[in-house]
């Protein structure tokens, strides 16, 4: 992994292996690891200065996340007001069940169009639903204009991190990306110089494509305009410069009102880069006549979404506003980045949603990906208790479980249905932990530890020593003390 | 003063010495103690690995056994995360309306020893001696959950003898995380490796925290390493005084 | 679309079968409990978006309405370029002789591109933010013509900053159907997390700031005019 690309990488939850798995390999990656903590200790520290700053922070959050809830709980009502006054204004909205129908629709769209070539802005959702892919098999040729998402690009790799997709690739990896698929051998591995490079690599395309695809930060309802935020203005120029534009929104992007923007993109911006705001904020509603693209399109998805707001815990997932805090803070993505989850979402979010759109069918390692700390949700905008929500998606992972035959083979199954049965009664957890001290004295050694044990036990004494247990548990001793008085 | 001790299963069966500190601890400071033997497990494992069924027996047990406690502490600030964030939707959804009136009236007087020591005793001073130099670990559940906040700090800070040493990050996890030490060894062994450069660079003596299952997993690696450092529990540390310093507990 | 489609009735079906079970918030509307008025004095509030403005490493220049044509002369002489951009609506007085204006009237983006830079009108200022506002009305101009050009002069109003967002949205008689909220210069840091500024979109902001609600009301720093 030292200077050179990545192997294409695949995120598909259908096929990725488990977590725990897929972690293995890239703990051994010291560069990803050392690129991760050092972009999410830039992030969380600018997050932070900022968030001192603000002095109505709780407050904000406490809003935004009311804003949210409103907008869920009305659902139905909010979408349709948006897409009349998105239509009312000249916009064409189109409502996809699943991927495959929003990719159908978005295909249907561009070959009416004639469109061959087609710029896109960084939007996860595209990626969810394996969108470019798609639109290459239909001989349409995407070009990603986000920095972070050409690095992918052109490096046949995929997003590790909601909003600094590229934050595991480093520059001379980047460097030798660009010199290979853009022609350009005299790169240095400069960040300016490379920077310098995209830029000139697409504004020709900028100009000259005829269709663009976006993402959506926020639909609101109130009016029918659309929201988008971003660093780097290859948003403006897609959503400005192409005849015709497609918007790409899960339904769950939806707000009631113009001015909840007031709250949501104080919190947004924050938490996802650590700004006040983001360098560019663009919002517009349906067709402008004279003023952008004259042929706009909004495909409002599904996908699994409808399903987790009827669920009464994960409901709260789905206020999910995309700003990466939560991964800038967990520490378990800290070391593994976003590939081993396996999926466009990855980190706490990710443990989250990605289960839930595949209705637990899949990815049900990833509810287990993370030691409940909490700190995911300290700095989630919209106060998504993210431990919660994983606590009870074990719960469905295990229910799902009780009913295979498989889970007689399962020991870590089998060891929590006999713990049950050993807590059931004191007498039962005496026995047991005489029993415990038998069977761990044979890896006992003088000095009192256990250095190696086998099968479960295994996977702590890999790295850690345990030590023995005592003779006398705490029960026995106050037992013993008991009589001893008077 | 009275109070109900539940020791936890993981420490009765692995720290018994946190247990003593605790009864030595509490009755230094003129509390009666009483342990009720019938008691065995709050229920986290099986609440936090996905077996809510389990965890609610055991949950319900828990509230049954101390519906006549005056107050019931314990030394260990994830059991009492659990007991706090956990219990009441637990018998929400599986519960009596019998069982959730016990375990509202049972909530205001359950207390992780921090807690019991600064808020129902209302000493920071223990008359504790420790003079050792001491690196201190924020536990998650009592960080996030129990929103412990400075109290360990006020308790530490009157130890005779005892030199702080802040740790850097102290309120990024550990890794231990329950079953997750073993569901996802290498990424807690990650996480602990990480936490162990900020805990060795100290050069304490000790690293202290309010739960073993921190310590076991930290402790576990120093061990491993041939470390010059060793874990013990705050209670432990204000357990001890001159006359009967820490060690003899073990 | 007319009539709705099928994934239409589908998926409203489901969105509504999901939120039947939600029991019904007592105060539907957010609770107003963050800051929505600034506290600080007009002075203290034009300082701040100076501060926020140079920041970002926009270059500011005050002036009295009075001295305003005069002071754009100075700004795009001191910018070296020749051919600016104007918005159909932008006032006559603004388009200063000695330079070669091509006034937006269906421009292509080719001669929009032979231009080196656009003059402006703003619809506000945010204080907090140091955030420029566009409409894009008749005088603040489409929004590819403040896109393509490398360097853009933004004439504000001192009576058009406000403190807060929350501010603005006030100010608004009606949720505009177009706006851009400028921030700062584009900006990455995809590369390692090393900022680099100055990747689409103009890398040049010129503010011209007018002290027209308050006389007598100017900042000490460099760049005063007139």
């Amino acid at each position: 992994m030292r200077g050179e690309t990545t192997h294409s990488v695949v995120l598909d939850p259908r096929t990725a292996p488990p977590f725990p798995e897929a972690a293995l390999p890239i703990l051994r990656n010291t560069q990803l690891r050392k690129n991760v903590a050092h972009a999410t200790d830039v992030i969380q520290a600018k997050r932070a200065r900022l968030v001192v700053e603000k002095i109505d922070w709780q407050e904000l959050r406490s809003a935004a996340a009311a804003i949210k809830n409103e907008a869920l709980a009305h659902l139905d009502q909010y979408l349709t007001e948006f897409a009349t006054r998105c239509t009312a204004a000249g916009g064409h909205v189109h409502w996809a069940a699943d991927g495959e129908e929003a990719r159908r629709i978005i295909i249907d769209i561009l070959r009416a169009e004639k469109a061959a070539e087609v710029i896109k802005i960084k939007t996860m959702t595209s990626a969810e639903i394996e969108l470019n892919p798609a639109l290459e098999s239909a001989g349409i040729h995407a070009i990603e204009t986000d920095l972070a998402e050409l690095i992918l690009q052109l490096g046949d790799d995929e997003p590790s991190h909601i909003v600094a997709p590229a934050l595991h690739v480093n520059r001379s990896q980047v460097r030798e990306i660009f010199a290979r698929r853009m022609g350009r051998a005299d790169l240095s591995d400069d960040p300016e110089a490379l920077t310098a490079a995209a830029r000139s690599y697409l504004r020709g395309k900028f100009l000259s494509a005829d269709a663009a695809i976006s993402g959506a930060n926020f639909l609101v309802a109130e009016t029918g305009a659309v929201t988008i935020v971003e660093s780097e203005g290859n948003g403006r120029m897609c959503l400005t410069l192409p005849r015709t534009l497609i918007a790409l929104a899960g339904i769950e992007k939806v707000i009631p009102r113009f001015q909840d923007l007031e709250v949501l993109l104080q919190v947004l911006a924050r938490s996802a880069t650590g700004e006040r705001m983001n360098p560019y904020s663009s919002v517009w509603t349906g067709v402008i006549p004279g003023d952008g693209p004259q042929n706009f399109h909004l495909v409002l998805l599904d996908n699994g979404r409808s399903s987790i707001l009827a669920h009464p815990t994960g409901r709260q997932t789905l206020r999910c506003i995309r700003c990466a805090a939560c991964q800038n803070t967990c520490p378990v993505y800290r070391q593994t980045g976003g590939h081993a989850y396996g999926s466009v979402y990855g980190g706490p979010i990710g443990a989250i949603l990605t289960p839930q759109l595949m209705h637990l069918e899949h990815a049900q390692s990833l509810p287990y990906a993370s030691s409940l700390c909490g700190a995911c949700y300290e700095v989630c905008p919209v106060k998504i208790n993210i431990p919660e929500v994983l606590i009870d998606l074990r719960a469905q992972v295990v229910d799902q479980e009780r009913t295979r035959t498989a889970r007689a083979f399962d020991l870590m199954y089998i060891a929590m249905r006999l713990a049950n049965g050993v807590f059931a009664s004191a007498w039962r957890f005496r026995w047991a932990q005489r029993f415990g001290r038998l069977a761990l004295w044979p890896f006992t050694r003088k000095d009192g530890w256990i250095h190696a044990l086998p099968s479960l036990g295994g996977r702590w004494t890999m790295t850690r020593d345990l030590r023995g247990l005592p003779r006398q548990s705490f029960r026995d001793w106050w037992a013993m003390r008991a009589k001893e008085k008077p | 003063m009275r109070a109900s001790l539940f020791i936890t299963c993981y420490n009765d069966t692995l720290f018994p010495e946190t247990g003593r500190a605790v009864v030595r601890l509490l009755e230094r400071l003129g509390v009666t103690l009483d342990f009720n033997p019938e008691q065995t497990c709050c229920g986290q494992m099986h609440a936090n690995t996905g077996f809510r069924a389990e965890a609610f027996s055991q949950a319900k047990r828990f509230v049954r056994l101390y519906q006549n406690a005056e107050s019931v502490v314990i030394p260990s600030t994830s059991c009492v995360a659990m007991i706090r964030d956990q219990y009441p939707g637990l018998l929400q959804e599986l519960g009596s309306d019998g069982q959730r009136k016990d375990l509202d009236a049972l909530l205001p007087r359950v207390f992780e020893l921090s807690e019991f020591l600064t808020d129902r005793l209302g000493v920071d001073d223990v008359g504790a001696y420790f003079p050792h130099r001491v690196t201190y670990h924020a536990s998650c559940h009592g960080l996030r959950g129990l929103h412990v906040g400075d109290r360990p700090f006020r308790l530490l800070n009157k130890v005779r003898g005892l030199e702080l040493i802040v740790l850097e990050n102290l309120d990024r996890c550990c890794g231990f995380g329950g079953t997750f030490s073993i569901k996802n060894a290498e990424v807690s062994s990650a996480m602990l490796s990480a936490k162990l450069q900020d805990v060795l660079s100290t050069r304490a003596e000790y690293c202290t925290a309010l739960d073993n299952s921190c310590l076991m997993h930290l402790g576990g690696a120093l061990h491993r390493g041939f470390a010059a450092m060793r874990t013990v529990h705050l209670a432990e540390i204000l357990a001890s005084s001159e006359s009967v310093p820490a060690e003899s507990f073990a | 679309m007319n009539s709705p489609s099928s994934a239409q009735m589908v998926i409203l079906d489901r969105v509504r079968a999901a939120i039947a079970g939600i029991p019904a918030e007592p105060d539907a509307h957010p609770h107003p409990g963050y800051i929505r008025r600034g506290e600080l004095d007009r002075h203290a509030c034009l300082e701040l978006m100076i501060e926020r403005l140079r920041e970002y490493n926009a270059d500011v220049v005050e002036c009295m309405p009075p001295d305003l044509p005069d002071c754009i002369e100075a700004t795009l002489r001191a910018s070296a370029h020749r051919t600016f951009l104007a918005p159909p609506g932008l006032p006559s007085d603004w388009r200063v002789s000695g330079f070669n204006w091509k006034i937006d009237t269906h421009l292509s983006y080719a001669e929009i591109e032979a231009c080196d830079g656009v003059v402006t009108a703003a619809f506000a200022g945010i204080a907090d933010s140091g955030t420029i506002v566009l409409h894009h009305s008749a005088a603040e101009g489409r929004r590819v013509l403040t896109l393509l050009p490398d360097w853009h002069l933004c004439i504000l109003r001192t009576s058009q900053v406000v403190e807060t967002l929350p501010e603005y949205f006030d100010r608004c008689p009606q949720p505009p159907a177009l706006a851009t909220y400028i921030s700062g210069p584009s900006a990455t840091a995809d590369i390692e997390m090393t900022r680099i500024k100055g990747v689409h979109g103009p890398r040049f902001l010129n503010v011209l700031l007018v002290h027209d609600d308050a006389p007598g009301l100017r900042s000490t720093r460099n760049g005063d005019l007139g």
